[in-house]
């Protein structure tokens, strides 16, 4: 938010007629880099390298990184990488850039969540995916997309 | 034995429904509160409790004591539950229940409601997606619309089940169709399968009819124990039985579609009813999307596994059916607004006031539904007495 708070002008309660400017946003989201839990992930997607945590304790390998293990609430956890390969699990085309502009120049675009073949789900893009073709059960691997001040966001394509 | 025995739904009320700017979603709910409370034959005085939530499109810390202020009550309690889609309105009965039990408090006002329409005028709403647990994960990658979420499993099912785009448009036509029905609706024309099929890609698979509305409304209920109802002289509904599930939070965690907890909670709720669906007279599904209420017929059994898209298709969830869904239009068409409209309607027609829709002898109704993006289930079943 930026500037001091301001009132509802348009509450018709308190005074009609006005009309200030609609709701700003500025870029896309970001993650906290910050995040002493889940920074590694994010220094390694920097990398170009996928890691997801491992329990010390009972192996499970999970997503999104936390600081214990949802199986076994274990705080021994080390990191994995990952091959990078996986299925597409699930995904829809988006048409439409909600809310305000931020994805106007991305629509369409595909999410999908993606199902990595050590086990993990989690949410992505398919990158340049051929929508006549693009189908649940696809062959995925791990392709990165830099955004900037140090984020690159693991993304997947289709490999044949 | 459960504390939600003990208590009735005597009053229920919504605002108009639609595009209102300039109004407040407190002054909406506030409204709703107040007329439902004039539903109930009751005044200001009797209140004595508040019980509300403030909806995602403009979230509010303390919104029950916010409720309060605006309508000048001082209650014992103020209560906030957000649990998710109808989850959230049946928590506030258990919250009242106990209440009740616990001699806290004698008759609730629940107010619900939003401006999910004007309040982005205002630069004060917030997007959902940037709500539902997806900061870091999730929305860096465009997910950032609650229809995205609901997609991804229409795709799955699509993909294992063969359900078509046509069976979800059933969906929306059935849902205009009540809604035609309802003076009070968001949208009232009726429209036709071919209307459905050529309206505009959202998400893919799901089109714009397939998507809920956003609306402005407020909606309330008021609630009392069953010996106050008693002596009130008007209908009422009683809780018969009530079951939830919870199995994650963002979408990427989610189980497979049988994992869902749908069935669960459910299961739960006829368990502790000693009913099953087919006792229902009329169910209730929160559709957020159409695809919503394939899942929703699934979990409840009126169908097997799978099996949604061909039951939707079939017709039996019009009016005059052995169990319509949604007569009051559903989020589809009578308004989105938080959710808490399907629990209005099933007392409508367990109190005999739902007008054109109402089912005949309506005995037990069921209010069905998810929060979040499939994350948590809630199921109520409620009876009519009085």
């Amino acid at each position: 938010m930026t500037g001091k708070p301001r009132p509802d002008l348009a509450d018709a309660a308190t005074a009609p007629g006005s009309d200030p400017a609609g709701t700003t946003m500025t870029g896309k989201p970001r993650p906290d880099l910050a995040d002493a839990a889940t920074a590694p992930y994010w220094e390694a997607t920097a990398r170009h390298e996928l890691v997801l945590p491992r329990c010390d304790g009972c192996g499970l390998v999970f997503f999104p990184p936390r600081d214990l293990c949802p199986g076994c609430w274990n705080r021994d956890l080390s990191w994995q990488p990952m091959s990078g390969g996986g299925t597409v699990w699930t995904f829809t085309e988006v048409h439409v850039a909600f809310y305000d502009d931020t994805w106007a120049d991305d629509v369409p675009y595909v999410v999908a969540v993606v199902e990595l073949d050590e086990g993990p789900r989690l949410l992505s893009n398919i990158v340049d995916p051929d929508m006549e073709r693009l189908s649940i059960g696809d062959r995925v691997e791990a392709t990165f997309e830099d955004r900037g001040e140090g984020l690159s966001l693991p993304m997947f394509r289709v490999v044949e | 034995m459960s504390v939600l025995d003990g208590i009735a739904i005597v009053g229920v009320a919504e605002t108009a429904i639609g595009k209102l700017p300039g109004r407040s979603a407190i002054s909406l709910q506030s409204d709703a509160g107040v007329a439902a409370v004039a539903a109930a034959g009751l005044d200001k005085g009797d209140i004595d409790g508040v019980f509300s939530f403030s909806g995602y499109s403009q979230s509010m810390m303390l919104h029950a004591a916010r409720v309060a202020e605006h309508l000048g009550l001082r209650p014992e309690l103020a209560v906030v539950t957000d649990v998710g889609g109808p989850g959230t309105h049946h928590t506030a009965l258990l919250n009242v229940a106990a209440a009740i039990d616990a001699g806290m408090c004698t008759t609730a006002l629940c107010a619900y409601g939003e401006n999910g329409i004007s309040i982005r005028r205002s630069g004060r709403g917030r997007a959902p997606g940037t709500l539902t647990g997806g900061e870091d994960f999730e929305a860096p990658y465009g997910q950032i619309a609650m229809i995205s979420g609901y997609a991804l499993f229409a795709q799955r099912h699509m993909h294992l089940h063969g359900t078509t785009s046509e069976q979800l448009g059933a969906v929306a036509v059935t849902s205009r169709y009540h809604a035609s029905l309802n003076d009070n609706a968001h949208k009232r024309e009726p429209i036709t399968l071919a209307a459905h099929q050529a309206s505009p890609m959202i998400s893919s698979p799901l089109r714009r009819l397939d998507c809920s509305l956003i609306s402005d409304a407020g909606g309330a209920f008021v609630v009392t124990s069953v010996d106050r109802a008693r002596s009130l002289g008007v209908r009422y509904a009683r809780v018969l039985g009530y079951g939830a599930a919870t199995t994650h939070h963002i979408g990427s965690q989610a189980p497979d579609l049988h994992e869902l907890g749908g069935p669960v909670a459910a299961a739960r709720a006829f368990d502790r009813s000693g009913l099953t669906a087919a006792d229902a007279d009329a169910v209730y599904i929160h559709d957020a999307c159409t695809f919503s209420v394939v899942a929703g017929v699934e979990a409840l059994g009126l169908c097997g596994e799978g099996e949604g898209g061909p039951y939707v298709e079939s017709g039996v969830l019009a009016l005059g059916s052995a169990c319509p869904v949604n007569l009051h239009g559903g989020m589809l068409s009578h308004g989105h607004a938080g959710g808490v409209f399907h629990l209005l309607d099933a007392v409508r027609q367990l109190q005999g006031t739902a007008g054109r829709r109402q089912v005949d002898g309506a005995e037990v109704m069921v209010v069905h539904g998810n929060g979040g993006v499939f994350s948590t289930f809630s199921t109520m079943i409620l009876g009519r007495d009085g």
